[in-house]
């Protein structure tokens, strides 16, 4: 009698363990998730500008898979066609198993959507990520593209020297584009308790960017989003929320912070029309945790 | 009226000109600096070297996978070792060199205003990285951001080449097969 109560107990505790496994498992690995009443604020208009955003996403977890199904499921009523990278696109070892892991399986549908992602260097990136296809840097650590009238300038910011920044200085004193955008991993302006304003970039890049006409920057290494007061004009987001969260992590009061978000995993979903900027931040949830819209600077 | 609007005018340049002369001084006197001119040809020289190696081996695709990348990148860092075996550590930081970069280190990290970032430096999770000349620097470790205004500061590498810190100590470090070149201790304050 003995027996049979621990065989049932053992078969009940092996159900209870596996089933729900199984479910998650599976909706983790083919792209989907549970379904959820989308909300998109954009105005989806035709012949837009359209990106999605977000960083510090490549350690496989069970999160970022969710935030992965989620971005799909946008995808199916805002087609985005580019993906910016804000750096730490994949964590510890990048084999060619993690790479699979850790970026491939969990982008999954929207790369084979044909969405293209463009990476920036964080300071948990080999630098030779450069060397990988799928991130589209074209073998460089900094580079620039065009999307649809608007310039986007990828930044290697754990090496900033002479060489990068002469480079973007010159790029930009040419660069005649309505947009300009700027994607690299440190932020010069974020509250973040963990890491913060990076000051030394700051001091070195703001200048740049302000002199060649940057309108927006995205950063990441803070493991949350925030939206940075303007700057001298200048539109900051800290957008690394891709993989882990930093629960709490922004400091309260700052002067900095327009609006943050530092409870769940999040992305950014934006959109260029003519003059105007409109964005919506996505959390794991599918809640949006900030929208709006920023006109170009002059 | 006409002469004295010259004189302004001629002595306005001047002090442009003074001025531009000024801000583009180099304050450690790097430009014809001997020993920088000499840590750059060793660095150049390396540079060079890994060049010559590169072109024996078959091209790698902007396409390529991750496992040619990752095959390439091998292919690189053990022919690099054989071509560098027995080279020793200081043959691009000599002596001299390590002492004028710690100077420039120095100006850069040292002082209460810079605490954060030395601090930030120090703490980085790349403690596990063995510092050893034609060893590799472990991927599993954070590649540390060098601080933008050291950078500024310190002479230019070739672009194969990259200043990296690992504790208080200063590396060279391939960007590509990711060996340790050289390295000088004790060059964080």
């Amino acid at each position: 009698m003995g027996d049979i109560r621990k065989i049932r107990s053992a078969f009940i505790f092996l159900l209870l363990f596996f089933l729900p496994q199984a479910f998650f498992g599976q909706q983790l690995t083919n792209g989907t998730a549970p379904a959820r009443e989308l909300n998109l604020t954009l105005p989806n208009k035709e012949g837009s500008t359209r990106i999605m955003v977000f960083g510090d996403s490549g350690r496989g977890s069970k999160e970022q898979y969710e935030l992965g199904a989620l971005m799909n499921q946008y995808h199916q009523s805002f087609k985005f066609d580019t993906v910016l990278l804000t750096g730490d696109n994949i964590y510890y070892e990048d084999t060619p198993a993690d790479m699979k892991k850790k970026f491939e399986d969990p982008y999954k549908p929207l790369l084979d959507q044909g969405v293209k992602f463009y990476a920036s260097l964080g300071n948990h990136d080999n630098p030779n990520q450069r060397l990988y296809a799928l991130f589209n840097m074209n073998g460089e650590e900094y580079y620039r593209i065009e999307k649809g009238g608007v310039s986007i300038y990828a930044l290697n910011s754990t090496y900033m020297d002479k060489r990068q920044l002469d480079w973007f200085t010159a790029e930009l004193a040419k660069d005649k584009a309505a947009w300009k955008i700027a994607f690299f991993h440190h932020p010069p302006f974020s509250s973040g308790k963990r890491h913060g304003s990076d000051e030394d970039i700051r001091k070195v890049l703001v200048p740049v960017m302000l002199g060649g006409g940057v309108d927006v920057v995205f950063n990441g290494h803070d493991h949350f989003y925030e939206r940075i007061k303007p700057q001298d004009g200048l539109y900051y987001f800290v957008a690394g929320a891709g993989g882990k969260i930093r629960k709490g992590d922004i400091r309260k009061n700052s002067p900095l912070t327009e609006k943050a978000f530092d409870a769940d995993l999040s992305f950014m979903l934006v959109e260029i029309a003519g003059d105007e900027m409109h964005f919506q931040v996505i959390a794991r949830n599918g809640s949006t945790v900030d929208s709006g819209v920023i006109k170009r600077r002059d | 009226m006409m002469k004295t609007v010259r004189k302004c005018y001629i002595l306005f340049a001047f002090l442009t000109f003074a001025l531009a002369l000024f801000l583009s001084r180099d304050s450690l006197g790097q430009a014809g600096n001997p020993v920088v001119t000499d840590f750059e040809t060793r660095a150049k020289g390396y540079a060079k070297e890994r060049e010559r190696i590169e072109r024996t081996m078959p091209p790698l695709s902007k396409q390529a996978t991750p496992e040619e990348v990752a095959a390439h990148k091998e292919a690189l860092a053990k022919a690099v070792q054989q071509a560098r075996a027995g080279v020793k550590h200081g043959s691009i930081f000599t002596p001299e060199a390590a002492a004028y970069l710690k100077t420039v280190i120095a100006q850069q990290l040292d002082g209460p205003a810079r605490a954060e970032l030395r601090k930030e430096v120090l703490e980085a999770e790349n403690k596990a990285v063995q510092i050893r000349v034609n060893y590799a620097y472990p991927q599993s470790q954070e590649f540390l951001e060098m601080p933008a205004t050291l950078l500024m500061a310190l002479p230019q590498l070739p672009k194969q080449l990259k200043y990296r810190f690992v504790g208080r100590n200063m590396l060279l470090v391939d960007r590509e097969n990711l060996l340790i070149i050289d390295y000088m201790m004790n060059a964080v304050p």
